[in-house]
């Protein structure tokens, strides 16, 4: 387990105090993986930096397993090297002086062990990540993909505390990096080590995470279930940040239960209401998703007492393999929608959007 | 794709393809002129060399040129006993500079990229500006600090402790010190480079795994650095076989005899023995040869260590806690030692009225004289001009070629392109002395009258300087995309204004760095200048060594200030003409 209390690093440049990371919280429970998700500079390095211990925080304090590794008030600090912690890294940081074998044993040298049960070890780890038949492969002659694997060995060899990954699927191409994620997932979930991983890849923090921790400028903007911060987004960050969303500006001018009306320049809007502190009166924005909107040609009938109909028109239409995506022009909005992959192309037409109320979300404005 | 298929082009195929075939032509002639340029230049040295070498007769004689040849050159060199004194010697010099030199480079390089030490910058500006100074004052400052009898710090000693002659720079030790004192700014330049280079990443890993700093230092660090280390210490080596200024200023009094004294002396006293100086020039150049066959293959195998690499690099500084004002302190001292005190001695023996001790009476005594004398002699100013003439006329036909060269290497297909990279090259081999005396000895064979003017001068140092110039520009050239190269072509720009108005401009970063480095080296050159020097054509470094050796310290110091702010001036001058002109670099 891990837990970070009140996290924060400043750098100091010329004419400036730079806050790196403030006042950053979380916890990860034994064996669950969460991630680090933001915009690059948004701190998220920074917070797993100071982690492992390559980073020393200016404020907060840092727990492992109950055991204070960060403490800054009582000036506790705990170089990285007694962290016993396995880290990978963005550039895998494989030691190319050495082969794939000596990379992971090297991991386990000054604990007492013998030549062979570390080699021996070491063969167990790459085995896990299945590179046991490159094991004397010169390191600098190894793919993106096998450096990845060593990589991972490498850290999980010592049986660390936790397992800490610094944005390692970056370097790799789009394929790989779809098999791997799924791969890192499978693992995680085999060995159940806690694990903290930052990416600024939506669909990899979706896809890998027990938790997501969404950053931005140096704070933590929201967290939750991946399933819940995708689907029921609280700030209009986050539904912006994880995938593409269409907002509409309006101001919240009816509330029954969970039902929100907005009312504004699309016309009156019916969502669900996202954050339990919004009155009345207050100017919000609606968000929906490009694949809940259906597009029909004329108003009509909708089957759904509830759903929302703005009317607008169809300016471009592209074939995307599993969709068709449109930009259909509403008043000054460009609203994106991916629609069913056999829809009409054509192009310049009127057309009707709509979408259930309960994929409609109504968020504050920021 | 072609200019003629490129659609909507107007004009008719016949007139797209003649002007297609013309630009090729011009492509064609400027690659074929450049690889004639080179093998003129660089390939005649190193046949002069061998080729005297099995001569019996001097060059000029008309048997030179016949094909007679004969080994006695070098049955007479390995038979006599100076020749194995020299290259033991040689090799003791050698090895004994390029240790001390890398101890204190490596030192102040570690401070000023690996550490937090206060004030790093500074000290590695200072380091770098110490380029400027040139080299012969250098020595003769550290010859005026410390030499038997007349040195500044003996006669200190003399008079508080009552020691005669504490110091005496003409020995070996000396020789060693004041030329390893010369060589830190270089060796600080090759490994800060390396050092900037190394993936942070590698030691942080190791740190995740557990290991303290000193085993990520022993088993990570050391072994990642060592290709790096092994070139640098090879390349100050090398350096040192081929230095001439300290061992001709200083190796006489020391009896202490190298190779380039030797050569200098067979070439210099009448009779001129041009067999035995050929035959020490081949010995000497195959030693460097041979080591820097080596210095390459570990830079090769120092670059397969760097096919991994992450992106964002910030060097990883190690925390030294109080002992950075240790290391603070003492890289300022030797800075102080590298970079001021040959400036100080310099200028306080040229206020001199005589030569004497500091102290209140000698402060008190101080004048412009010897500034004056030297203005008031016309012979002062020729070897001045020719300098400046020299440093920036080589230094602007050397970048220019040495463009032409790296864009013909790194941006067309030609076949022999690769011939042009080597050619370029090879003369980083030539030590200064042999190249100076080949010059010599084939323009004494061509009935081309440049012996005695400063197209010699020139033409040697195109030579000398090629190597250098093409690594700044080659790393600038090999960062600039093919594609932009071929977008002109496609549009249908004549070759030429291609090359003038897209590639010269995108370059400029890396012009500009070497046009400083070979305008610099070349305006304060002594070895080459001096073995071609007669009257007219004598440089600013040449008359240096003539105040020297007429035993005139004083206005070879006034004339050493005046040098060293001319060449201030000038580079200062060229910098900010390079900043308001041509394209801001941005690249």
């Amino acid at each position: 387990m891990i837990s970070v209390a009140g996290l924060g690093k400043t750098f100091q440049s010329k004419s400036e105090t730079v806050h790196a990371i403030r006042d950053v919280s979380f916890e990860v429970a034994a064996g669950e993986i969460v991630t680090l998700l933001g915009p690059s500079g948004c701190g998220k390095t920074t917070t797993l930096r100071c982690v492992a211990g390559l980073e020393k925080p200016t404020a907060g304090s840092i727990f492992i397993n109950d055991r204070p590794v960060v403490d800054s008030k009582h000036d506790v600090f705990v170089p990285p090297h007694k962290r016993n912690l396995g880290m990978v890294f963005q550039s895998y940081a494989i030691w190319p002086h050495m082969n794939v074998l000596e990379n992971v044993a090297y991991a386990l040298e000054g604990r007492g062990m013998s030549k062979a049960d570390m080699r021996a070890e070491a063969m167990r780890a790459l085995d896990t990540v299945q590179m046991a038949h490159l094991s004397d492969r010169p390191a600098p002659r190894l793919s993106g993909g096998q450096q990845q694997r060593v990589a991972i060995a490498r850290a999980l060899v010592g049986r660390p505390q936790a397992l800490l990954f610094d944005e390692p699927l970056s370097n790799l191409d789009a394929k790989l990096r779809m098999e791997m994620r799924k791969e890192l997932r499978r693992l995680q979930l085999q060995i159940g080590l806690t694990s903290i991983y930052v990416t600024h890849d939506q669909s990899e923090a979706l896809a890998i995470s027990d938790w997501i921790i969404l950053m931005k400028d140096g704070q933590i903007v929201e967290r939750g279930r991946p399933v819940d911060i995708y689907c029921r987004p609280k700030k209009v960050f986050t539904a912006q940040f994880l995938g593409a969303t269409n907002l509409f500006p309006g101001t919240l001018v009816a509330l029954d239960g969970q039902r929100a009306r907005v009312q504004g320049p699309h016309g009156d809007l019916i969502g669900v209401l996202s954050d339990p502190e919004l009155r009345i009166g207050a100017p919000v924005q609606v968000s929906v998703r490009p694949e809940a909107i259906r597009m029909a040609s004329s108003l009509g009938g909708t089957g759904q007492a509830d759903a929302n109909q703005i009317a607008g028109r169809l300016e471009l239409a592209v074939f995307a393999g599993n969709a068709v995506e449109a930009d259909v022009r509403v008043g000054e909005a460009k609203v994106l929608c991916l629609l069913d992959h056999d829809a009409d192309l054509k192009a310049d037409r009127d057309v009707v959007l709509t979408f259930a109320a309960e994929d409609t979300l109504v968020l504050a404005n920021e | 794709m072609s200019v003629a298929e490129a659609p909507g082009r107007a004009e008719p195929r016949e007139a797209a393809a003649s002007r297609l075939s013309r630009k090729i032509d011009w492509r064609v002639f400027a690659f074929v002129t450049l690889l004639l340029v080179l093998l003129y230049q660089v390939a005649i040295p190193f046949l002069m060399i061998v080729w005297t070498s099995l001569k019996t007769v001097r060059p000029g004689e008309p048997d030179f040129i016949t094909l007679t040849f004969s080994l006695s050159n070098y049955v007479r060199a390995f038979s006599s006993s100076s020749f194995w004194t020299a290259a033991w010697n040689t090799l003791l010099f050698a090895g004994a500079s390029t240790v001390v030199s890398f101890v204190l480079g490596a030192f102040i390089a570690w401070v000023v990229e690996r550490t937090n030490t206060p004030l790093a910058r500074f000290i590695g500006t200072m380091m770098v500006a110490r380029i400027i100074v040139p080299g012969i004052l250098i020595t003769v400052s550290w010859i005026l600090l410390a030499s038997p009898n007349i040195g500044i710090l003996n006669l200190v000693a003399r008079d508080l402790f009552g020691v005669r002659n504490f110091f005496n720079i003409y020995s070996f030790g000396g020789m060693v010190w004041v030329h390893s004192i010369e060589m830190v700014p270089l060796t600080y330049l090759l490994l800060s480079a390396s050092f900037q280079s190394m993936d942070p990443r590698l030691e942080e890993a190791s740190t995740m795994v557990g290991a303290n700093n000193w085993r990520t230092f022993r088993r990570i660090a050391m072994p990642l650095a060592m290709p790096a280390i092994g070139a640098a210490l090879l390349l100050l080596f090398v350096t040192t076989i081929e230095t001439f200024e300290v061992p001709l200023l200083m190796g006489g009094r020391a009896r202490f005899r190298v190779f380039t004294t030797e050569i200098f002396q067979t070439t210099s006293r009448t009779p001129v023995d041009w067999g035995l100086s050929s035959t020490y020039s081949v010995a000497l150049l195959a030693l460097s040869i041979l080591l820097l066959v080596i210095y390459f293959r570990l830079l090769r195998h120092g670059e397969s260590y760097q096919t991994i690499t992450g992106k964002d690099f910030r060097p990883r500084r190690i925390d030294l806690g109080r002992w950075r004002y240790f290391t603070c302190a003492l890289s300022l001292l030797l800075v102080f030692i590298i970079t001021g005190v040959p400036l100080l001695v310099m200028i306080y023996a040229s206020l001199l009225p005589n030569w004497q001790a500091p102290g209140i009476e000698t402060f008190k005594s101080m004048t412009f004289a010897n500034y004056d004398s030297l203005f008031s002699t016309p012979a002062v100013l020729m070897p001045m001009l020719n300098s400046t003439l020299v440093g920036i006329g080589t230094a602007t036909i050397v970048v220019l070629i040495v463009a032409m060269i790296s864009y013909f290497v790194h941006k067309t297909q030609f076949r022999g392109r690769r011939m042009l990279d080597y050619l370029a090259f090879a003369p980083i081999a030539i030590p200064s002395v042999i190249l100076g005396a080949t010059f010599l000895w084939f323009y004494l064979i061509l009935p081309v009258p440049i012996i005695g003017t400063l197209t010699i001068i020139g033409l040697a140092y195109l030579t000398k300087y090629m190597p250098f110039a093409l690594r700044f520009v080659s790393n600038s050239m090999m960062q600039i995309h093919r594609e932009l190269d071929e977008a002109a072509q496609v549009a249908g720009v004549p070759w030429h204004r291609n090359f003038f108005k897209v590639m010269l401009p995108l370059l400029k970063p890396g012009l500009l760095a070497a046009w400083f480095w070979v305008m610099v080296h070349a305006y304060r050159e002594l070895t080459v200048a001096l073995m071609l020097a007669r009257s007219q054509n004598r440089t600013a470094a040449v008359l240096i060594l003539d105040y020297w050796e007429q035993g005139s310290f004083l206005k070879l110091s006034a004339f050493g200030v005046i040098m060293f702010l001319a060449l201030l001036v000038i580079v200062v001058l060229s910098n900010m003409l390079g900043k308001r002109y041509g394209v801001r670099e941005q690249y």
